[in-house]
């Protein structure tokens, strides 16, 4: 069924279309030399609308710098986004903030992407304040909506980000992200630090969510089994460039890359020990 | 909670002592200004509750001093006549906090006048032009404070998120700034200035001066805030939703500033005091016969105040407390922001 989605996807306009994608930090050593370090190497590929990709990597390989680039809050070195046909690279900063809503990124560390000094529900309502389109009545349905959605009890709102659990904190960062509804969610391991129930829970309302609005992910995790759930297509990432790329049973069956055969050598075996477990 | 009680202990005591400078027409017995010609320098009177015979008074009574004979300046105390002191009464016309008129004083005397603290050269109160001199001193410090820390919000604020040339040349000038010498520099804008200027004028004209100039520290502090508030996640994330920088400033990176700046303040604020003070015990601050720390001591340039009347050094004791209140005041606030961060970085924040 998922393979039909990529096949029928593959025929309309990308939501997403990444060309030749270089982000290159210089970093200064305590010598003074400028030191080069290439987070993104020439990095290209396409997402349609209404599919998941996922992006599977070591840690360090780029997977972080390649979001925020996405999510136009860094700026690439060079190389082109095209979201819905626009060039997201090179426009100006009002423009920008439009797109901007409708790429939203769920942050590695969701405790450091809600602010300590606000309340959970100040934090909730961000994006819908900014928006200006709704009144507090709106604002506080669709809050209430979304938090149920996600999981977590009213009675949090009150409280400060930093007194909620992990769990909670990036349920909050997902529904904040979700009261948006952002054609493109980007996802940077925001699923690792929950545990298994809740993480089904999720990843149960993000499929839902897929089939009922369209929406599109990029999913970024070095967990393989989660990766092929989820994705219609997986892209193996190795130091700032993605060796590999098609959809799981490919990657899972003949993986063709090094990279990737480590990567499926570090899943935990489950049950009998095979990967059969990673086929469905 | 440790650290907060401190922090409340301090801001107790500093709100007391203001508290008392703040209502110095209540607690001084006398008008800052009012002269006693026939009693210069005075020594300090003392509380008696024993009277010469041995007989216990239940309220307090202070002795009148007369001259020793065969001198000229040392005075004894007149121990047949007990004065008794006298609370809550009327006596010499003040404005409460600077504009409720009133007369009510803490204490005084009947028949002569009192002198807690001596008097100088005039035969003015010391306490009551120490009081009142808290106030001119204490109000230059604050309101220098407040104008050092707004520019240097307003520089370290522009420097930290334009970044670029303009962070570059701003810092260059603070870094300008922080090398002059400043006592100097001051002197000479001392010196473009009239010298006989009013004292509300002269007052304003040294805040504005003592407060441009140390701009430069706490913009930098600032300027460092920022840069790394910028950067936080929850900065991204907002301008993922669409916020402008304007946005972003007010409700996310200003409040970043707060701890930095009240820190500044407590460490300021003692500072612009002294500096007051020197401006003014050099005759270049307010000028006599208005009172102000500076200028009570400043009587001790001369050579035989500075040996005799001992008396004379007691304003300077007494910005002591007030000096212990506010860098106490600025350890815990630094110990909050330090407790603040370390409880941030256990929740991973
Ligand atoms: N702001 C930065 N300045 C300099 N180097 C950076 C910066 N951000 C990331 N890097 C470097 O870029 C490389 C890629 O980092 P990135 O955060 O994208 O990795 P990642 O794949 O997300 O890793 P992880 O799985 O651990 O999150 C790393 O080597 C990192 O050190
Ligand atoms: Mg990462």
């Amino acid at each position: 069924m998922k393979v039909e989605a990529t096949a029928t996807g593959k025929n309309v306009h990308p939501l997403l279309k990444v060309e030749n994608l270089v982000k290159r930090y210089t970093k200064r050593s305590l010598a003074g030399t400028p030191e080069e370090l290439l987070a993104l190497d020439s990095v290209s590929f396409t997402i349609s609308p209404g599919t998941t990709l996922a992006v599977v990597g070591e840690s360090g390989s780029g997977k972080s710098t390649l979001a925020n680039c996405l999510a136009c809050l860094e700026s690439p070195t060079s190389g082109n986004i095209w979201f819905e046909g626009k060039d997201i690279v090179k426009l100006e900063e009002r423009a920008c903030r439009q797109v901007r809503r409708q790429i939203q990124l769920i942050f590695q560390d969701p405790a450091s992407s809600l602010n300590p000094r606000w309340s959970a529900f100040e934090v909730l309502v961000e994006p819908l304040i900014l928006q200006r389109k709704f009144n507090r009545e709106e604002i506080k349905k669709r809050v209430n909506y979304w938090l149920g959605r996600v999981g977590l009890s009213q009675d949090i709102v009150g409280r400060s980000p930093m007194e909620l659990s992990g769990g909670q904190r990036q349920r909050l960062a997902i529904a904040r992200a979700l009261t948006l509804e952002p054609k493109l969610l980007i996802l940077d391991e925001a699923l690792s630090a929950l545990d298994c129930s809740v993480q089904a829970q999720i990843a149960n309302l993000l499929m839902e969510l897929q089939g009922s609005l369209g929406m599109t992910y990029l999913f970024i995790t070095h967990d393989l089994a989660m990766a092929a759930h989820f994705a219609d297509e997986i892209a193996v990432m190795d130091r700032g460039r993605i060796v590999e790329q098609g959809p799981p049973n490919k990657i899972f069956i003949q993986p063709e890359q090094e990279t990737t055969r480590r990567l499926l050598a570090a899943v935990p075996r489950i049950g009998r020990g095979d990967q059969s477990a990673l086929e469905r | 909670m440790r650290v907060r009680r401190v922090l409340t202990r301090w801001l107790v005591t500093l709100g007391v002592l203001h508290g008392i400078v703040g209502f110095a027409g209540f607690f001084a017995p006398y008008d800052p200004v009012e002269q006693d010609r026939k009693s210069p320098y005075l020594p300090p009177m003392r509380f008696h509750l024993i009277d010469g015979q041995g007989h216990f008074h239940a309220r307090p009574f202070v002795y009148a001093l007369k001259l020793r004979e065969g001198s000229f300046d040392r005075y004894v105390e007149n121990t047949t006549e007990p004065q008794p002191v006298r609370f809550f009464m009327k006596g010499a016309r003040y404005r409460l906090l600077g504009f409720l008129p009133c007369r009510r004083h803490l204490f005084g005397l009947e028949n002569t006048r009192i002198y807690l603290l001596g008097t100088d050269a005039y035969g003015r109160d010391q306490l009551s032009r120490l009081l009142f001199g808290g106030q001119v001193s204490l109000l230059a410090g604050l309101l220098g404070a407040g104008i050092t820390l707004s520019i240097g919000l307003c520089i370290g604020a522009v420097a930290g998120s334009f970044g670029g040339w303009r962070d570059s040349l701003l810092m260059r000038l603070a870094e300008l700034f922080m090398a002059l010498p400043w006592l100097y520099v001051l002197f000479a804008i001392r010196a473009f200035l009239p010298l006989a200027v009013s004292p509300l004028r002269a007052f304003f004209l040294i805040i504005t001066v003592i407060g441009i100039v140390g701009w430069a520290r706490p913009a930098r502090l600032v300027r460092g805030v920022v840069l790394s508030a910028k950067e936080r996640d929850f900065v991204r994330a907002a301008r993922g939703f669409g916020a402008t920088h304007g946005y972003l400033f007010r409700r996310h990176i200003l409040p970043e500033t707060s701890s930095v700046l009240l820190t500044q303040a407590a460490i300021l604020i003692p500072q612009y005091v002294l500096a007051e003070m020197t401006l003014s015990f050099l005759g270049l601050g307010v000028p006599e016969p208005v009172p102000s720390w500076g200028n009570l001591l400043s009587s001790l340039q001369q050579y035989s105040v500075l040996v005799s009347y001992w008396w004379i050094y007691l304003p300077a004791l007494a910005m002591v407390p007030f000096f212990l209140g506010y860098l106490g005041l600025a350890s815990s606030l630094q110990e909050r922001g330090a407790a603040y961060k370390i409880e941030s970085r256990i929740w991973g924040i």
